[in-house]
């Protein structure tokens, strides 16, 4: 379990996080979302003791040195460019205290991990985007860490690198690993967290477990195109509004809806094209939590 | 530490730039200007002039490698690499050590290939080989030890360019590496006590010439090792503002 308590953070005069306070179970994987300049990035830094100039309490489980229970990915891509991604695993096992056979046992391990182990000694430079993503992940698992924390880790991949990314963590988590996975993309966490926080403007708005939060936030909704459009007498099962070339009708009660629908559209000739249910996702709980959309802030 | 060591040996080694400044330019500059100082004189003054110069401009290009380290210093924070080491159990007393004792090793290897050089191509005497080896360790600790500090205090690699400029070439001038430092005026002459330059170029003199005592060599090691500690101690103190810049 880990334990953030009333964790706060200037920078200067400016707070950029107000009296956070968490508690991730072990084993899990947490999602952290919010917009750029939510404060994000300065919690996990906080966390992974890069910053340690901050007011509150931080507990990660069994009293040994934070840092080497703390696997970290950061943002941005980390790595020796003119070295082979066995050098650079090496460079980050030497950091922690691998050394010798298990150094090399353990680099090539990570390597198959991360499927790289045909580019062992390519150099960084000729990796493509993904590639190096998913060595920058590597760098921080030589150590076998406990606790991951990963900011960001798909920025600009491709959707195939990003599942792979996507499945090495769902590994991660069955080997027992915790992951705190931090994006705004809500479509990412809410694939992979198990729980969610939301944060913006340096305080947490909600956390709680992903499947929660959705059932009691997010409002189903049913997609309807016809030939003709939907009479008003629908709105009485919710908030009917134009969508694509269609109509959203959003309701708390979607089977009842779409069998009106259905009997509406039947009486008239099956002018009936496209009917479905349209899921409730993280970013509309999101919405509903902080009533913005989502804003790309210049920090 | 060990790891950081390594990496930056390796790094530098594929560093062409690197070998431009610490050799070719000074060796360019050390024959260019013996060749106009020693025209139409005497060979008494002709081997005065080349004592001089050798020493002169590698003691002066020996501040050159603060260039490089700020360069170094600034691409690991810009590109996360100091976060990322900071996320480590590893200390920033050892991070620091682990960037810095590769240049030091570095500017060593320069001012050893520089001396044979001078050597090699202009004779010029060694009378006290071990005296000038520990003076060139020391002066590689001390000009290493003030990149260490300059690369922790600027933000750009501008800044840290001009910065050198002004040790380097501004050094060099008060310190009487160009112009023999009897004929500078007094008050130049005492600035010039102020600078490590001043009391490398005498001491290399002098134990070129076999005429350096224990005493002035104690004398010169103190005061060397006393600027490279305080670029060191400087770096420390700045590591956590650093830190605070640095991406990732």
């Amino acid at each position: 379990m880990i334990t953030i308590t009333n964790v706060t953070k200037f920078y200067g005069k400016k707070e950029a996080l107000k009296q956070i306070s968490l508690s991730i179970s072990e084993g899990s994987c947490f999602g952290l979302v919010g917009p750029n300049g939510a404060g994000k990035s300065t919690l996990l830094k906080i966390i992974a003791s890069i910053i340690q100039d901050y007011h509150g309490n931080i507990q990660v489980t069994n009293g040994r040195n934070r840092k080497e229970e703390i696997g970290y990915v950061p943002q941005e891509i980390c790595l020796e460019q003119t070295l082979s991604a066995y050098s650079n695993l090496c460079f980050f096992g030497k950091l922690y205290g691998l050394k010798g056979k298990t150094l090399q046992h353990r680099a090539t391990e990570v390597l198959h991990q991360i499927g790289l182990a045909d580019r062992v000694k390519d150099k960084v430079l000729h990796f493509s985007g993904g590639m190096k993503r998913r060595l920058n992940i590597g760098c921080a698992l030589m150590h076998q860490p406990k606790l991951i924390i990963m900011d960001e880790p798909t920025v600009g991949i491709d959707p195939q690198s990003r599942r792979y990314i996507f499945e090495m963590i769902r590994r991660l988590q069955q080997k027992g690993c915790t992951i705190i996975y931090a994006s705004h993309y809500m479509e990412e966490v809410e694939q992979l967290c198990d729980e969610v926080a939301f944060m913006d403007h340096g305080k947490t708005i909600h956390y709680g477990k992903t499947g929660d939060l959705l059932q009691q936030y997010a409002v189903p909704a049913i997609f309807v195109k016809g030939t003709i459009p939907l009479p008003k007498e629908m709105e009485r099962f919710g908030e009917v509004s134009p969508h694509k070339d269609g109509y959203l009708l959003t309701t708390k009660t979607p089977l009842s809806a779409m069998e009106e629908v259905l009997m509406f559209y039947k009486i008239r000739d099956n002018g009936l094209e496209r009917l479905e249910l349209v899921r409730p996702r993280l970013e509309d709980v999101f919405f509903t939590v902080t009533g913005n959309k989502l804003r790309d802030e210049i920090i | 530490m060990g790891a950081i060591v390594t990496l930056e040996i390796k790094k530098n080694l594929q560093d062409r730039g690197l070998l431009f400044w610490m050799l070719i330019l000074p060796i360019i500059f050390t024959v260019l200007f013996i060749a106009v100082f020693t025209s139409g004189v005497d060979e008494s003054a002709r081997q005065q002039i080349i004592t001089s110069i050798v020493p002169g401009y590698t003691v002066m290009f020996v501040f050159f490698i603060m260039i490089s380290m700020v360069s170094t210093f600034l691409k690991d924070r810009d590109l996360g690499m100091t976060a990322r080491i900071a996320s480590t159990p590893i200390s920033p007393y050892f991070y620091l050590l682990g960037k810095w004792i590769p240049y030091i090793f570095i500017v060593w290897v320069q001012i050893i290939i520089l001396f044979l050089f001078g050597k090699l191509v202009y004779q010029i005497p060694l009378a006290q080989p071990i005296f000038l080896l520990v003076l060139s360790v020391i002066l590689a600790f001390t000009s290493t030890g003030l990149g260490l500090a300059l690369a922790l205090l600027v933000k750009t690699d501008n800044m840290g360019l001009a910065i050198t400029q002004i040790i380097g070439l501004g050094g060099a001038l008060l310190s009487g590496l160009w112009i023999p430092i009897d004929m500078m005026p007094d008050f130049l002459q005492t600035i010039a006590h102020f600078l490590p330059q001043y009391w490398a170029h005498q001491a290399f003199q002098d134990a070129m010439n076999g005429t350096l005592m224990f005493k002035e060599l104690f004398q010169t090691l103190l005061i060397l090792f006393a600027f490279g500690s305080i670029g060191f101690i400087i770096a420390t103190v700045r590591y956590p503002y650093f830190l605070k810049r640095a991406r990732g």
